[in-house]
């Protein structure tokens, strides 16, 4: 155990040594990454001037909600960039995964250790200034409970991205290419979560509810910290339940991971 | 001119082939817009119309803008630059072939197989969902159509452009990330422009990007009509004919500098 948890540091180690070897240049597309993603939200908000709400929530609120999807995002897409199935598929095209599979470590920690993108810090910045722009804006009634869940929540949100990444990566041992498909619940998920989910339709509603639980990950979460009314008129403890459905989620997908290893037949070239 | 017709041939067919990914493509850009309809209707609130923008309009925006987010392809393209760094490009350099054109009859029938396979079956789905706005007229849909050639032209003479970059410097992706994020942010894209402040969308129809990506929207939606129409595509024909000569002469330049990895 000791040693395996040796090796992952030794691992990102190097990766992050390769990324910073031109540091003026990473520097610069940390700082551009953050303004230009940045610019989704400035973009929403410009446009939000033209109106008073969105579904009766204001531009605070909403920052609120979309600072910390996008931070906790951005975390886990540096810390699980392994499993980002645009790179995992060719990964495993290429044969890559089988020469991991030769080696005798955990192959888990391997794909962990695979790929750390650094980069992705712009994103995370880039969450937390919108995260406290809301904040700014808005008056939250802070309670002692408030401020104890809103880390577990952000774990909460970290653990289960990185789910549908390990999922979405284990879809490719059957496809063997990334399936843009994917995107719908990892980078369209996190759009979701950035709104009150009552605005979406009602199709869209069920697939976030049932099939990838993201309305228990921002919207009723939400409703509790900034005390908004909810038209579905749901318990109160379906706000907490963020890090019971998250810990569900990644032993899921763990699960699913290893039984994709189990029937993974090599490309053969 | 038969080899260029023959590279748009080839590379169009290449794009139909590869049909799973193609609809997995597909849907995923109509849930995008989905959400999108969603998001401006819940933001209308039950207004008809925003600075002369309709939610009919909107929503129309909404589905067209994902429905030909892989035609214009604007926001992500490196295929120039692969080569150089795979030293592929020597060979290209050396084909008894103007090297834009090259390039150009590769993205052209690219585009054109994704208008086909994406943006059309993309926008009749989404028209089954949301009553959209349907240009009337023959005259009206030609301009829409004109304006498309130039926002290819406009979207290809740039991505040119950006890659070009690899010919000066080893670690272009980062140069490229960032030009593609500044044509995002200008393209009117996520929001339309004409709920933006208005001195920042008049601002932003004139870069290549607003004139790229939104003017064609405008002219398909009919919020250009008359003058406005013809200025919009004028805007749009200079760009086409600034980017095609920028990207000359710095393909010229280029060329001269570039030294060829490995071997």
């Amino acid at each position: 155990m000791k040693r395996s948890v040796n090796l992952l540091f030794r691992l990102l180690k190097i990766q992050i040594r390769s990324q910073l070897q031109y540091p003026t240049a990473f520097i610069m597309e940390v700082i551009s990454s953050t303004f230009i993603l940045g610019f989704y939200f400035i973009a929403f908000a410009l446009a939000f001037m033209r109106f008073d709400d969105i579904g009766g929530w204001t531009l605070g609120e909403i920052a609120f909600i979309w600072g910390l999807a996008e931070f906790s995002f951005g975390t886990m897409d540096m810390l699980f960039s392994g499993f980002d199935y645009d790179s995992f598929g060719p990964m495993v095209r290429r044969g890559r995964f089988d020469q991991l599979l030769l080696r005798p470590v955990d192959i888990t920690l391997q794909v962990l250790g695979s790929r750390f993108v650094l980069r992705r810090l712009g994103k995370m910045a880039e969450g937390l200034i919108i995260f406290f722009f809301g904040l700014s804006q808005i008056d939250v009634h802070w309670t002692a409970v408030k401020i104890i869940y809103l880390p577990v929540l952000t774990l909460s949100q970290i653990l289960f991205f990185s789910a549908l990444f390990i999922a979405g990566a284990t879809t490719t041992f059957w496809t063997m290419e990334r399936l843009e498909i994917l995107n719908i619940f990892t980078y369209g998920g996190n759009e979701v979560m950035s709104y009150p989910i009552y605005i979406f339709q009602r199709p869209i509603r069920w697939i976030f509810t049932y099939l990838v639980p993201l309305i228990f990950m921002s919207y009723f979460p939400a409703v509790y910290l900034l005390d908004k009314p909810d038209p579905f008129n749901a318990p109160a403890f379906f706000s907490f339940l963020a890090p019971l459905i998250a810990a569900g989620a990644f032993i899921l997908a763990l699960r699913f991971w290893h039984f994709g290893i189990k029937n993974y037949q090599s490309t053969g070239s | 001119m038969q080899s260029f017709l023959a590279t748009i041939r080839i590379s169009f067919r290449r794009q139909l082939t590869y049909r799973a990914a193609n609809i997995s493509g597909l849907l995923t850009n109509l849930m995008f817009g989905f959400f999108r309809a969603a998001v401006l209707t819940a933001l209308y609130g039950g207004q008809a119309a925003v600075n002369g923008l309709s939610l009919q309009g909107a929503i129309t925006f909404s589905g067209l803008s994902q429905a030909l987010i892989g035609f214009l392809s604007f926001f992500h393209w490196f295929e120039l630059m692969h080569t150089v760094y795979e030293g592929q490009i020597s060979s290209d350099l050396l084909k008894p072939q103007n090297y834009f054109l090259y390039w150009l009859g590769i993205d052209s029938g690219r585009a054109l197989g994704s208008l086909l396979i994406r943006s059309l079956p993309l926008f009749v789905v989404f028209a089954l969902f949301y009553d959209i706005v349907i240009p009337q007229t023959p005259a009206h849909w030609a301009a829409f159509l004109m304006s498309l050639v130039f926002a290819h032209l406009i979207s290809f003479g740039w991505r040119f452009l950006v890659n070009l970059a690899a010919f000066w410097t080893p670690n272009a992706l980062g140069i490229g990330r960032f030009a593609f994020g500044l044509s995002w942010t200008f393209s009117g894209f996520f929001m339309p422009l004409t709920l933006f402040p208005d001195w920042l969308a008049q601002f932003s129809r004139l870069t290549p990007f607003g004139a790229g990506v939104y003017i064609p929207f405008e002219i398909y939606l009919g919020l250009r009509q008359g003058d406005a129409l013809w200025w919009g595509l004028g805007v749009q024909a200079f760009w086409v004919m600034a980017l095609i000569l920028l990207d000359h002469l710095v393909l010229r330049l280029g060329v001269r500098k570039l030294v060829i990895q490995g071997g």
